[in-house]
Order: C-alpha cells, then structure tokens, then sequence
C-alpha cells in the first residue's frame, strides 16, 4: 500500500476496504460500528433524544493542543452538551484530499478515537470519499452527533431575564491565538495551547439546577458572538467586566501584534451559560473544582439599562464590543 | 502594573485643575484604537476632547491610485498585490463599474493580500513568469521596510506603486491653516521610532503646541495625555517621550537610510486634504526600472483629480482633519458601516470611522456613561 491517500482509496474496491479496515475501524471500533452494514442500529433509551451537525475543516489539521480528529469530537459533543444533551452517538462523514500521508490520517482518526472515548460517545458509522488533489484541504469531516436529553431545564434565549449572570468555564480566545500561532505565515511562535476539549462535565455539573437559563460554546466568532446572540435574542443590554475575563497573557500578546481583539476569538472547549444572579456563586464554584476548571469566572449581566453589548474596560471606562461583520485582516503596520 | 500606572495617570488628570476647553489630536490609527478600547474618552473631564486626525494611511490614499490598482489589475497580466486594508477601499466610480481591488478579483484579476511586505519578494520569485505589482501605501513606519526590500535588490519582476506618505507635514499643513482645531497634540510612537522624536520639535518651536509622543498601551496613552495638560497648564512645553522603550534620539538610523538611498521627498495628494507639499516618497530615478507609475505610465491619468475625491456624503475629509467626529457624519452606522463602506475611513482598522463603529457607545441607545461615577470608584 502507498503510504498516500490515492484516488483509489475512494473507489470502493480493495483499497478503500484496507483504508477503513486499518485506519478508521482499527481506532474506532466499538460494539455498534459494523463496517458491514449500511446503517446501524441505536440501542434506545426512555428519554429524548437531541442531535446536532458539523462540519470541520480547520487549517492547519494538526495545532498546538489538537488536531482535526479530536477537534470533529469536541465540537459535536460540546453543541449536544450546551444544549442539555450528554452524548452517546456520533455518525462520521470523511473527505480526504489525494496525496494526504496515511500517517497523518492515522494520528487524527487515532486522536479523534481517544478524544471519543474520553467523551464516552461511540462513532457508530461513517462514509469515506476521496477528492482530487487541488479540490479538498488535506482532510474534511462532517459529524452528526445523538444524545440524550437530560438537562430539567429546557435551555433557551427566551428563559433570559434582566439581572442574570454570565459565565464562563475557562480563559478566553486560546484555540483562535493557537491556530494563528500555527499558520506559520505570521512567522511567530510560542507556547500556547488550542483549548479543545469537551465541555461535558461543566454543562452536566449543571443539568439539575433550575436557575440555568443558557449555555452555549463560544465557537467561531469568540465570546463576542454568543453575547450578541444574547443581545439579539432577547433585546436587553449585556454588561462584560473586561477585568473579570480570564485571557492570558501569551493570547493578549498575539492579538496585540496582530490588531485582534481575544473576545472574537475561537474557543473550542468552554462553556458560557447565563444563569439567575442567585444561583451564580454556586455554579462558579462547581465550575472551579473540575478539571479545566480553575480560570472560570462571573464575566457579565444582563442587564435593561441599555440595548448594547457593552464592555467595562479594565481601566473602569466603556465602550461597545461591535458585532464581528468582516474578516478581521492583519493590519497594515 | 502597567494598570496601577494608568489608573494613577488617570487620577492625575482629573485632579487637574482645568478652566477651558481642550482639544487634544493623535494623528495614529493605532492611538485612536487605544483611546477607544480602553474607554478612555469616557472617562476623562468633559472639557478635554480627544481628536483623532490624519492617522491612518488608507483614509488618505489618494483615489487615483487606488483606481489605477484596480485598472492595472484588470488589464494587465499582471500580480497585484496590496496591503489586506487596501483591497476594501471604493473608489468614485458608479456602481456598476469595479469599485475595488477586492471587485476586481472578483472580476477574475490576480489580487492578493498581503501582511508584510517580505512576501511581495516571495510571490515575486514564485512567479518569475510574471509582472507583479506591489501597491504600497503607508506612512514612514511601513514605507521604510519597503525602502530596505528595494535597497538590498529587487527580483527584475516586481514593480512598485509607491503611495507613501509622512505624517508630520499633515500636521504641519493643519497647524498653519486658520483653524488648526486642536490644542495639544500626542505625536505617533511608531513614526517617531523609525523618524526620531525630533521631527515634532516644531510644534513646540514654532506653533506653541504642547506635545507628547505616546505608544500603545493605556498607559502611556494617558501618561502623554497628562503630560500635554500640563504642558498646557504651566505654559512650559516640551517634547515629552513617553514612549521611551522604543522611541529614542534620532530614530532608526539604517531604516532612514534606505528611505533616503531608494526615494526622494515629493509633494504629494492625500484624499479629502489635497496636495501637500514634500508629504510623500517616490521611487529615485535610479529604481525607474521597477517604478510602476513608469512602466505602466499609460495608464496615468490625471483627470481624475478633479473627480470628487471622496463619494457622495461621505464626511471622510472632515474626519481625517478632525474637523468633525466619524458619529457626526450623516452616513456614519446609516449607509456606511464596516460590511458596506462608503468611504475610506470605515474601510481600515486605522480609520476613525471604523474604529468608532467597533467601540464608541451608540448614542440613541446607551445610557448616559457615568464617569463621574467611574473615576471615583478608581
Ligand atoms: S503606521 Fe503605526 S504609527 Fe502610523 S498610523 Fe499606523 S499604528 Fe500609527
Ligand atoms: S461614516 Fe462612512 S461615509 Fe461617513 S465619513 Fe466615515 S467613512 Fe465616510
């Protein structure tokens, strides 16, 4: 076998066989992934179910702090997770691009493995595609992701009131600082690390308690985004403290020199939730006893004094964190 | 720390006592957007106005040049490459026609963003097969990496559109003009590291203008913010640095060499302003070969000139000369916001306008900011 992805690993014939047998089944194997059958069957439990997609094409495929493969686990079971789901299933679609190194496949379906067994969720199928070099970046997957319900709350915007609290599980903006750090364009280097991981265990730690209005991971588009969100959603303003907001100093660096701001910013394994201002505490401190956990903090309120997403700045003045409408370039000098 | 030192700045100023109106011009995109993410105006006396002026050099590129990009893009076989801001910018032609470098890509032309103008040299030999055209527009600070690509040689197939500028003779030109509208000024860190702290002397001498250069920390934003109040105050002025990590006497020495070695001082137009005189760099005689404006000279065209320099309602010029606040303009959140720019100044990180849309409390909207409460709480 060549020890690069050829058009042939897509064809249906041998290759592919081997391809699915040695790289994909040989990480992901479990007791419902049969590669024979076209579908699988899902053993059902008495709750209800919820089920999300995604799709992942990051570049560079393999960061500091991950990789595509663990990141497609991430991504899906968190968005299962914010939503008072925990996760169980997860179904793979895969695009390679001609010419990737088997090996690099091999890392990522075998990082995407430990990232699903750590998540408890079993890929239980999954399709395989090649496209010609020049048509595809490297590697692509596409994700669907089943869980069951188990939140008591059914989480929505519309459950959001003037006074409540925002929170967030850890420090802000590290994938996004990460991933620019690895696109070695920007000639820069350093020791951050991608935040990817799942999410689980904080939104679980809260599933029983009444007061959780939200949760939502800050994905693409940073913290800014979801605050917005929550702007649009329910009219009322939204107050961030900037000296509340967990960042670290390697992240403000790069956004320095690069003019972005951390708050827009990709994170790939936190949670931010708004809860009733009196069950804040309590959540703060669930939050920070779990792994992961130390940096979480109260960032903000909901507030009906105003109709913006206002930040408090750490020097004590205000200013208003724009809704993110283009491309952020690299800036001119 | 450095936190400490701003809130300690901070209570400095407001413990000032001061009788009149003051009106303080930074002429940096980067200090603009240091005053505006910090909240700084909200939290200063009522009476001290932060002004920002020309500070950003893709508000005032002129028009023509960026219409001869584009038409450079589209007819030639060419490579364009430009600073990323630059591809956003509109020019006054009717809708239907290519309006900017990013339409004429769309329209099938080679453009590409650039970061660092180090890659103009790599996409040069990539495609040695190729002309390519590097559109490079700055102030000094990104103009002197250009002139040292220049000097130490370029490939035979890289041609310049050079649209740099200096910025201290906008302030001089506004500062002999009847209505200079500002009292103080707070002089760029970064110019001033590659030029020398020297070249705002003569604010002081010779218009009695206090001045501070700053850097791009809220600490020394305020730091220079207080030292001009002072100035003020006392009627004792001097070139205050505060911004001594990286400014120091004389600037960077082999980076004006270049400068001085691959271009010569011209007068030179700036949209919205005009012509000022000895504001500009073009290529020496000795770089024709690698000119583009020579190469391609057919295409000059000075007709337009005359055509409105900025597009219809568009307050731009006003803005760039402080003359006005980006909210005062009638397009300002309206027709122009950062996805749809009318003018220039939406289009940069560095222009007014687009900095004040990402930060500056919407009026209509936001309660009254409180900084009087906030100060105290300091
Ligand atoms: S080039 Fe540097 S000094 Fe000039 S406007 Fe931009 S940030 Fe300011
Ligand atoms: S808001 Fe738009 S139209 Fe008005 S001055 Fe600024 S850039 Fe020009």
């Amino acid at each position: 076998m060549s020890n690069n992805i050829t058009i042939s690993h897509g064809n249906g014939g041998k290759h592919m066989r081997h391809l699915i047998e040695d790289v994909f089944a040989k990480h992901l194997t479990n007791d419902l992934l049969n590669t024979d059958s076209d579908a699988a069957l899902l053993p059902l439990k008495n709750q209800q179910l919820m089920t999300t997609v995604d799709g992942f094409t990051v570049q560079p495929i393999i960061f500091p702090g991950g990789d595509i493969g663990s990141l497609c686990i991430h991504g899906t079971v968190n968005d299962l997770a914010v939503s008072g789901a925990i996760p169980e299933f997860i179904t793979l679609g895969v695009i390679i691009e001609e010419g990737l190194a088997l090996d690099t496949l091999d890392k990522v379906v075998k990082s995407m493995a430990e990232a699903a067994k750590e998540a408890g969720v079993k890929i239980v199928c999954g399709d395989t595609k090649v496209v010609p070099r020049g048509q595809g970046s490297e590697v692509y997957f596409t994700t669907t992701g089943i869980g069951y319900k188990s939140s008591v709350v059914d989480y929505s915007t519309k459950l959001i009131k003037p006074g409540d609290k925002i929170l967030i599980s850890g420090s802000i903006g590290d994938h996004g600082a990460a991933i620019m750090l690895a696109r070695e364009q920007f000639g820069l280097s350093g020791s951050l690390k991608s935040d990817s991981a799942n999410v689980i265990s904080f939104c679980q730690s809260v599933y029983e308690l009444e007061g959780v209005r939200f949760m939502r991971d800050p994905t693409r588009g940073g913290i800014a985004s979801v605050l917005h969100e929550f702007n649009q959603a329910t009219g009322y303003g939204i107050q961030m403290n900037e000296a509340d907001a967990p960042i670290h100093d390697e992240v403000i660096t790069i956004c320095d020199m690069l003019g972005y701001e951390p708050y827009y910013l990709a994170n790939e394994g936190r949670v931010v939730a708004v809860v009733e201002a009196g069950i804040a505490e309590q959540v703060l401190s669930i939050w920070k006893k779990l792994p992961n956990g130390e940096k979480a903090s109260i960032i903000g309120d909901i507030t009906d004094q105003h109709q913006q997403v206002v930040l408090q700045t750490e020097l004590g003045g205000e200013r208003i964190m724009h809704e993110l409408s283009d491309t952020p370039l690299p800036r001119i000098c | 720390m450095s936190l400490n030192n701003a809130k300690h700045w901070l209570q400095k100023i407001n413990d000032l006592q001061l009788p009149e109106k003051i009106k303080i011009m930074n002429v940096c995109g980067g200090h603009e957007r240091t005053i505006s993410n910090a909240g700084i105006r909200s939290l200063l006396p009522e009476n001290i106005e932060l002004i920002p002026g020309p500070g950003c050099p893709v508000c005032i590129c002129p028009e023509e040049d960026i219409f001869l990009a584009i038409q450079l893009a589209l007819n030639e076989d060419v490579i364009l490459i430009a600073f990323g801001d630059m591809l956003q910018v509109p020019v006054n032609v009717s809708k239907k026609e290519v309006r900017t470098l990013e339409q004429a890509r769309a329209n099938g032309a080679d453009v590409r963003p650039i970061a660092s103008p180090r890659e103009a040299i790599s996409i040069a030999n990539d495609n040695s097969d190729k002309k390519i055209i590097f559109f490079a527009a700055g102030f000094e600070t990104t103009t002197s990496p250009v002139a040292a690509m220049i000097a130490e040689g370029l490939p035979e197939n890289l041609f310049i559109l050079l649209s740099g500028r200096l910025t201290w003779p906008a302030v001089a030109m506004l500062l002999e003009s009847d209505e200079p509208g500002f009292d103080a000024l707070v002089a760029p860190g970064h110019v001033s590291t590659v030029m020398g702290p020297e070249e705002w002397q003569f604010v002081i001498e010779q218009h009695h203008i206090p001045t501070a250069i700053a850097g791009f920390e809220a600490e020394s934003m305020l730091a220079a913010l207080y030292s001009v109040l002072r100035q003020k105050l006392d009627g004792h002025l001097f070139l205050d640095n505060c911004y001594q990590e990286v400014v120091h006497d004389g600037g960077n020495k082999t980076a004006q060499r270049y400068l001085n070695e691959t271009m010569d001082v011209t007068d030179n137009n700036w949209r919205g302003i005009g012509i000022i005189p000895k504001s500009g760099f073009s290529l020496s005689k000795q770089y024709a070969a690698h000119d583009a404006r020579l190469v391609f000279k057919d295409y000059s065209d000075d007709s337009r000139r005359r055509i409105g320099e900025m597009p219809a309602g568009c307050d731009c010029a006003k803005v760039v000369l402080g003359k006005i606040y980006p909210d005062q303009c009638r397009l300002y959140g309206t027709a122009c916001q950062p996805e749809t720019p009318i003018g220039p100044c939406m289009v940069s990180d560095e222009g007014a306008c687009h900095i004040w849309w990402n930060t500056a409390p919407r009026k209509s909207k936001t309660k009254k900011t409180k900084s009087s409460r906030l100060v105290e709480s300091i």
